[in-house]
């Protein structure tokens, strides 16, 4: 009971980060619905875990991360996406306001990047530092800090190029 | 747009984001048992359906082996045997494989790394299957006609039907082996942005 209690505190102060991630690794809604939903269950089975481990954004981020990794191989079939509590899940519900279509070309720009790179521009966003997101990735720091300057000047040329 | 303009707008989201409803802790749990329920049925319907067909017809052929007559079939009887008890484990090794994740415990590009490899198992292992069971049609028609007794010579029209069906399995086979190395070559390229 406690437990379950715990658990959705963390997911409801990580709604957020959830949320992000299957937007970014989906290009639709009921496959990014899918997703989000995915997570909840990857994050909850290993919760166990994650109770050994000292930080809960790591573990979240991995979590996430890596599910939408795997989920990879449904995306291309045409999946339904089952449980949806539409109230529950309100925020999905799509709106036209201009950050929303800002936010859709960000999508698109990054959606033209590789799999690491997603990651990692992802956690940059969510501004982590270059050894939280080595942490997570499982990259070096050295390493973190030359892939966001390449990917830095891939999306400038990308973006120039649209125009 | 700059990485950092991305960056304002990315925690302008974030803001509201965070200001929605919440997930309750009954809808949370509603959602783990269901996706619990549809986990288990997911891994399991079509492969153990398919893997059921090949062992009746493997057990089907046992039971009337003794009917083949000559050294030539009989030899095919058994090629076809071990392929219908072969195939299935083939398709449920390469699903289980796909499915065994590291989910909590791996890094993002550990998880890459056994995705991608994970896949390109899987589709090698498809491919080989592809190849087989077109090996299993071609051999079982002459082995299931000589069950019963009759000679695919004197089976009206074989050779125009059976040349006809090998061609349409081939392309069947063709675009379904396509497909498998276009996945093969999106898994690789994972693989080589892992190590740029």
């Amino acid at each position: 009971m406690e437990d379950k209690k715990y658990f959705t505190r963390v997911i409801n102060e990580n709604e957020g980060i959830i949320y992000k991630v299957s937007s970014l690794y989906t290009n639709s809604r009921e496959d990014r619905d899918d997703l989000y939903q995915e997570i909840i269950y990857q994050l909850w089975k290993s919760f166990p875990t994650f109770r050994e481990q000292s930080k809960i954004s790591t573990w979240l981020y991995r979590v996430a991360l890596n599910t939408a990794i795997y989920h990879l191989k449904k995306s291309k079939r045409s999946i339904s996406a089952g449980f949806i509590d539409k109230e529950a899940l309100s925020f999905i519900e799509e709106d036209h306001q201009p950050e929303e279509e800002q936010l859709k070309l960000f999508y698109a720009h990054i959606d033209h990047l590789g799999l690491v790179e997603k990651g990692i521009i992802l956690l940059y966003l969510e501004g982590k530092n270059h050894e939280e997101i080595a942490d997570i990735v499982g990259l070096t720091k050295t390493n973190v800090g030359t892939r966001i300057s390449r990917i830095k000047d891939k999306l400038k040329t990308q973006i120039n190029k649209t125009n | 747009m700059e990485l950092e303009e991305m960056r304002a707008e990315w925690n302008k989201l974030s803001k509201k984001v965070e200001k929605q409803e919440k997930l309750t802790e009954e809808v949370i749990e509603k959602l783990v048992k269901y996706k619990y329920r549809t986990g288990l049925k997911r891994i399991s319907i079509p492969e153990y359906v398919g893997t059921l067909i090949c062992y009746v017809a493997a057990a089907w052929l046992i039971i009337n082996f003794g009917k083949l007559e000559g050294g030539i079939y009989q030899f095919f009887g058994a090629v076809i045997i071990l392929l219908l008890f072969t195939l299935p484990v083939i398709s449920l090794k390469s699903v289980q494989g796909m499915n065994r994740l590291r989910i909590a415990t791996g890094t993002y590009t550990e998880t890459i790394r056994d995705f991608a490899k994970q896949k390109i198992r899987f589709q090698k292992l498809q491919k080989i299957n592809v190849s087989l069971a077109l090996g299993l049609f071609v051999i079982s028609l002459p082995v299931l006609a000589n069950i019963q007794g009759k000679d695919v010579n004197a089976i009206p029209n074989f050779w125009v039907f059976f040349p006809m069906s090998i061609l349409l399995i081939l392309m069947f086979s063709w675009w379904v082996l396509s497909n498998y190395n276009n996945a093969l070559r999106e898994a690789e390229e994972m693989l080589k942005e892992l190590d740029h």
